[in-house]
């Protein structure tokens, strides 16, 4: 598979009270297409740095991001903003949305504002609830945001995030705010959504979300310390893969 | 512990913080300035009067005929002498002349208006003031000080020096200044008055000609009854002027319209300021409503958490407010300085009011945050804590469905917010509404004062008008009713000449005594020559058709009582006229109380008491441009500049339209002002309430350029909204506001010029551009928020 998404030598630095602070230190790994990665360490190691840096929403003080290509440490904030829009999903911990509008216009929102979705409006909001039906959530579409579950808040921020069909979706935590529950059931779209083809990057400190990702990058004080590949052979039982990564991230001191 | 929770707060939330302290300041200066202005003007005349001893009644004589020479009483004195209701009475000689007595060093002809009088400062009965609004005490010989606009009007400076050229007497004077001029200083009095040394006076009186033909006096007097005075000297000729102080007072209605739009204006930026300011501590105490509800989690009771709020707002208030009172003094000068350039105009309780607007508002604050902290008693602390991130309730909202919008996503969005939250944008909106129909309201005054509109209120509209003192005081003392009527058929035979085929005519004032039910009163009449009473404008009743019919106005109906159907008697020079009342119509001519003569009345010249303008009227029905050109041509055959079209002589008349032309531009300047600050520190509030929004706004893919523009387009509906309003609502405004203040002229029947294209594009054209550069400008905060911030916020 291609890789969508090349990290070479990724260095982030903060200034803080004239200390300087190094969250990123030379981070190098490759996102082949399909792939749905989930980043762990633990607070304050740099995953949700490292996950703004690669998507462009932070710059890194030095290393290249090739982005489907391109190389978007180079990237203007207005060439950065338009591929965060037609080439990127994002997913937070809360679920941020516009308070004025209804989970439906939340949704299609971002496809109203691309010009590369050339799709008629009408066509946008159908494509819109096209995904919250799929998300099991269309009976909230007219709904204003604070009348809806943090659950269902989340899926829609989901579906918002893969309105213009992105190539990558990156994730911060997306079930930190959720109770099991909805977790799951949130893990369950993430996962189905990663089968029909799209690349998913995910920063968690879960370990049973962590479980249903095909490869897990391990980082501490900004380095990736280890990477886990999820086995490809079908017939390992799931229960088996649990104690595998487990091992693996007991190894690393999770 | 509350105090160092304060303190903490007041380091941690600058933005906000500071944008609240910047509205108190605003708030303190609007209406200490404000309250101040109003009761400067409200006072404003009267104390004027007061202290310039203009008295309660003003006579003015003018003419060679008075049997007064120096040193022997005249007929005016002797009657105050020996009318019981005259307490006191100070008579001032003075010397008349014309605008063409005066020109400049090089001889060039300056102007001045109407006629023209010469005194000395030591023979004056009443103060004069110079532009500091010091009492005039000393002029040296060869220095003069002039009341009015002349300097103005003659783009002269002080220091500067002119020529009075008066009969065989030339005098050449230094400017020492304006002079405040409490009777001839007004704008509608209009008389320019040249005060002079006691030497340069006697040289003026050294000529025989001057002495004889050009003296007058201005009796001050002190009286409780001003009818019992006005009816005593009734009998006087060359009586040019005798008013009451309620007169005088009038003359100043332009001035005081001018300081009562300061004073609306005042007003509105008083609204203005509570608007915001209830805003925004509203705003602010929303912001804390997360941190109110962990204080009631863990157990701090309500009144100490609302007054820990309130001694914040109390501590902001004071200094707000001190800021607020020391801007405000420069700020209320401004304001007052644009209509106390012809009168003084000041209070005596000095800077006490600022002080007291200042502590109003610290009091508004302290009310307005106590009252928004109440909420704290009615939520739970997990209300508090759990509605949304900033702690903010929600409700449904009102917005409209991106499905039905069919504009870009910015626009989009910025019409939901308008539509969702409209309260947030009530403020706004009031705001900029208030401003721009104040403005409005001046601009379609001023329309209306440059345009012909009032003509009628004058007398008939003519293509042309002549205005000549000179002449004017020649008819009135050398031709009678036929002499005129043949200088105007020879001035006409001039223009046929010239190819210009015309009617002329004029009208002339004249002073009769009059007896109704029995009490006499000494009144103003007109009469037209060259013209019928039937081609004037009447209100109600029909014009008057023969000699003995008069038409009254309704100034004069409320001073006389008199009404259509009764009879007067006016005592003409050849016996009593009883004349009865068949209409009432509108003058602005000596205030509206005058009477209007049929053609055919038998009047004589020696009542006259002036000769307006002449009217050329042409006969071949030229095109405005044509008059336009003809107009020049008349300047150069009858050697006079003056030569107005109708809508130049009526600003002319009126006087103030340059001065409402400045308070326009003051307004609309302090409008752009109001404006830049509202939109600058409300933009700066709203962008601290949508930290998280901006960012995730960002973060799905918005440029920065769309998220300006979402907020930029906030504004501009919101002044959008207002601009239209505030245009639909100037027309009856204006004519609410205003139409009084030209009743007190005599015009009530009149229609308002409104300039289409001023009060529809140009001033909400500019008020809504400066509105969209001071959002645009504030919103580029908004690049400062990354996406990224997402991970920031509590």
């Amino acid at each position: 598979m291609a890789a969508v998404l090349e990290v070479k030598d990724i260095c982030k630095t903060y200034v803080l009270n004239k200390r300087q602070n190094n969250v990123l230190r030379n981070v190098n790994f490759n996102v082949d297409e399909g792939e749905m990665i989930a980043i762990m360490g633990p607070s304050g190691s740099g995953k949700s740095t490292l996950l703004y840096s690669i998507s462009g929403m932070d710059s890194a003080t030095s290393g290249q991001v090739m982005f489907d290509g391109q190389d978007i440490t180079k990237m203007s904030n207005r060439e950065l903003a338009l591929l965060r829009l037609d080439g990127m999903g994002f997913i937070f911990q809360q679920m941020y949305m516009m308070k004025n509008l209804t989970i439906l216009d939340n949704i299609v929102l971002p496809a109203m504002q691309s010009k590369k979705n050339k799709l008629a409006k009408k066509d946008k909001i159908k494509c819109g609830e096209s995904l919250m039906r799929k998300l099991g959530i269309i009976d909230i579409a007219d709904n204003d945001i604070n009348e809806v579950s943090g659950g269902q808040l989340q899926r829609a921020c989901i579906c918002r995030s893969m309105i213009n069909n992105p190539k990558v979706l990156f994730a911060d935590e997306p079930t930190g705010a959720l109770n099991r529950n909805s977790s799951n059931e949130v893990m369950d779209e993430l996962v189905k959504l990663n089968k029909e083809g799209t690349t998913i990057i995910m920063v968690t400190h879960d370990a049973k979300v962590v479980a249903r990702c095909s490869r897990v990058l391990y980082i501490v004080d900004g380095n990736i310390k280890g990477e886990y590949k999820s086995p490809s052979d079908e017939k390992i039982s799931e229960k088996e893969r649990d104690r595998r990564l487990n091992d693996w991230l007991m190894e690393l001191g999770w | 512990m509350f105090f160092r929770m304060l303190k903490k707060d007041l380091q941690k939330k600058k933005t906000m913080n500071t944008v609240l302290l910047m509205f108190i300041v605003l708030a303190s200066m609007f209406l200490a300035s404000g309250i101040n202005n109003v009761v400067t003007v409200m006072n404003g005349t009267d104390n004027y009067l007061d202290k310039a001893g203009i008295g309660d009644f003003v006579i003015i004589t003018m003419g060679g005929k008075s049997e007064d020479a120096e040193g022997k009483a005249g007929t005016v004195e002797k009657i105050l002498r020996n009318e019981k209701t005259v307490k006191d009475y100070r008579i001032e000689n003075v010397v008349y002349g014309s605008e063409g007595n005066v020109e400049n060093i090089s001889g060039k002809k300056l102007k001045a208006k109407n006629t023209t009088i010469f005194q000395s400062l030591s023979g004056s009965k009443i103060k004069f003031f110079d532009k500091d609004n010091k009492r005039i005490t000393d002029i040296r010989t060869g220095h003069v000080y002039v009341s009015g606009d002349f300097i103005a009007d003659n783009k002269l400076n002080i220091g500067d020096r002119i020529r009075l050229v008066h009969e065989s007497v030339e005098l050449v004077l230094t400017i020492d200044g304006k002079a405040k001029d409490a009777l001839l200083g007004s704008d509608y009095m209009g008389n320019t008055r040249f005060i002079l040394s006691d030497g340069d006076y006697n040289a003026l009186l050294s000529d025989d000609n001057i002495k004889s033909n050009y003296r007058g006096q201005i009796c001050y007097v002190d009286t409780d009854n001003e009818r019992d005075v006005a009816s005593a000297i009734s009998a006087c000729t060359d009586i040019a002027f005798a008013k009451g102080r309620s007169v005088i007072k009038m003359c100043y209605v332009m001035d005081m319209v001018v300081a009562f739009v300061t004073l609306v204006l005042s007003v509105c930026l008083i609204i203005v300021s509570f608007v915001v300011l209830r805003f925004s501590i509203n705003f602010t105490v929303l912001e804390e409503y997360r941190e109110i509800g962990v204080m009631k989690a863990i157990g701090i009771s309500n009144i100490k958490i609302r007054s820990m709020y309130v001694a914040k707002y109390l501590f902001m208030a004071l200094i707000g407010s001190a800021l607020g009172f020391i801007l405000s003094i420069p700020f209320g000068n401004m304001l007052i300085k644009s209509v106390s350039d012809n009168m003084v105009l000041n209070n005596s309780y000095g800077y006490y009011i600022n002080v007291a607007g200042a502590f109003i508002v610290v009091l508004i604050t302290v009310l307005f945050s106590y009252l928004c902290t109440g909420k704290v008693k009615k939520s739970s602390p997990l209300d508090a804590i759990r509605s949304g991130q900033t702690g903010e309730r929600y409700n449904k909202k009102k917005g409209y469905r991106i499905s039905k919008s069919h504009t870009g996503t910015s626009l989009y969005l910025a019409v939901n917010d308008v539509l969702s939250s409209p309260k947030r944008f009530i403020s706004i909106i009031v705001t900029f509404f208030l401003c721009t129909t104040l403005v409005l309201m001046v601009v379609n005054t001023t329309s209306t004062m440059k345009s012909d509109r009032l003509i009628k209120t004058f007398g008939s509209k003519s293509d042309l008008y002549i205005t000549d003192v000179r002449k004017s005081m020649e008819y009135m003392s050398d031709y009678d009713r036929n002499g005129i009527e043949n200088d105007l058929h020879k001035k006409e035979s001039e223009l046929a000449g010239a190819g210009m085929p015309s009617h002329m005519c004029t009208e002339i004032q004249f002073t009769y005594p009059v007896t109704f039910e029995g009490k006499n009163y000494n009144l103003s009449f007109q009469q037209g020559l060259g013209t019928k009473a039937s081609d004037y404008e009447y209100i109600e009743g029909t014009a008057p058709q023969a000699e003995d019919e008069i038409a009254i106005t309704t100034a004069i109906s409320e001073l006389i009582g008199a009404k259509i159907g009764d009879t007067l008697v006016v005592h003409l020079k050849d016996g009593d006229k009883k004349c009865i009342v068949t209409a009432y119509y509108d003058t602005m001519n000596q205030l509206g109380e005058v009477i209007r003569f049929h053609e055919n009345a038998d009047t004589d010249m020696e009542h006259c008491s002036s000769v307006l303008a002449l009217q050329i009227n042409f006969k071949d029905n030229p095109t405005e441009k044509d008059i336009e050109k003809r107009k020049e041509k008349v300047k150069q055959i009858f050697n006079n500049d003056r030569i107005m079209n109708a809508a130049e002589y009526c600003a002319d008349t009126i006087g103030v339209v340059d001065t409402m032309e400045s308070v326009q531009y003051l307004l609309l300047g302090i409008t752009f002002v109001v404006v830049m600050l509202v939109t600058i520190l409300m933009e700066r509030t709203f962008i601290a309430g949508e930290i998280s929004q901006i960012a995730i706004l960002k973060a799905i893919g918005f440029t920065d350029g769309a998220v300006i523009k979402w907020h930029m387009y906030r504004f501009g509906i919101a002044s959008m909204v207002a601009v239209i309003l505030a245009g639909i609502m100037s027309i009856p405004m204006t004519k609410l506001c205003i139409t009084p203040i030209f009743g007190m002229m005599g015009a009530t029947h009149f229609k308002y010029k409104v300039d289409l294209v001023k009060v529809f594009i140009a001033y909400p054209g500019a008020i809504f551009t400066a509105t969209l550069i001071f959002a645009f400008i504030t919103a580029l905060y908004t690049r400062k928020i990354k996406s990224s911030d997402t991970s920031n916020i509590e």
